[in-house]
């Protein structure tokens, strides 16, 4: 992943050295870029691997696709599941979709009678490994109050109506802990690949806005 | 990720939710400037006030790209922020 960071670079460079694609001249705020992260690499304030990490991280690879992946995993493979539910950080770690340091992912697991959703109500806090970025709304100062008070209601806005008999818990995540809604497994998914399962998850099924898609008709 | 909730709280350009970078050193100069910023201990609230102080005297320019403008800016709040630590003259 970071030979890829550095390639890309040099693929860039070559651009303006005269291949083919249209030559472009570097943009000054090109130029100081590159000159200040070689100041600040020979100051050893940063590492060129430290930033293609964070690139990589959260920019190349970020999408609620990892996060996907694992509910996939989890509804295909009950052993997985397990792991997963008692060691969140450790599970999401082995399908190679590591976090950052200091914080603990748990991920809670919807049933029949319970539907989970999670929020930050201090700031914006979020699974990002598995998720990618926030959406906006996850943000707002509203959906983070209301979804503590009043969880039913903001569901039913969401499009998510939820019967009576459904307890809702909310997670409010902390600096240390980021939770992960491992949804239900639609009904009429079975026989499909992980990676048939995996196109099902939604971001906001993840989140505990929404519900995973039900497979096509065969 | 309780280190780095810069990416959480600024408002980067994105288009549908998907951070949008024009050209690659974009992306450079936000990589760099996380773990630059972890490196130094630099918090949210300096940040913001920097990078904001950085887009104002950027200004405004019709023809430039929006996220042109905004790592341009991005860089230059950086550079002051280097200064200002003393790492850099």
């Amino acid at each position: 992943m970071h030979e890829h960071g550095h390639d890309h670079l040099h693929e860039h460079e070559h651009e303006h050295d005269g291949g083919f694609h249209t030559p472009r001249p570097a943009s000054e705020a090109e130029l100081r870029t590159r000159a200040l992260e070689a100041l600040l690499v020979e100051k050893g304030l940063v590492s060129t691997d430290a930033i293609d990490a964070v690139i990589d991280l959260y920019v190349n690879d970020v999408g609620p696709q990892n996060g996907a992946r694992v509910v996939a995993r989890a509804w295909a493979d009950p052993v997985f599941r397990e792991r997963l539910l008692a060691d969140g950080s450790t599970a999401i770690h082995e399908m190679g979709y590591g976090g950052e340091e200091g914080h603990t992912m748990m991920v809670v697991a919807n049933e029949p009678d319970v539907h989970n959703v999670i929020v930050c109500t201090l700031c914006s806090c979020y699974p990002w490994p598995v998720l990618g970025l926030p959406p906006t709304w996850y943000k707002s100062a509203p959906y983070r109050a209301r979804v503590v008070a009043e969880p039913r209601a903001v569901l039913a806005e969401f499009g998510l109506d939820l019967p009576d008999s459904t307890e809702i818990r909310v997670w409010d995540s902390t600096a240390e802990v980021r939770y992960l809604v491992l949804p239900m497994r639609p009904d009429g998914s079975d026989g499909m690949s992980e990676e048939e399962l995996a196109g099902l998850v939604t971001r906001d099924s993840m989140i505990g806005t929404g519900l995973p898609m039900a497979p096509a008709p065969a | 990720m309780a280190t780095d909730p810069l990416l959480a709280t600024l408002d980067l350009p994105r288009s549908n939710g998907a951070l949008v970078f024009e050209e690659p050193w974009q992306a450079r100069a936000l990589g760099m400037g996380v773990v630059a910023l972890r490196s130094l201990g630099v918090g949210v609230v300096e940040w913001r006030d920097a990078l904001a102080a950085a887009i104002v005297e950027h200004g405004h320019h019709s023809e430039e790209d929006p996220a042109a403008a905004y790592y341009t800016a991005w860089v230059a709040a950086l550079e002051r922020v280097l200064v200002e630590r003393g790492v850099t003259a």
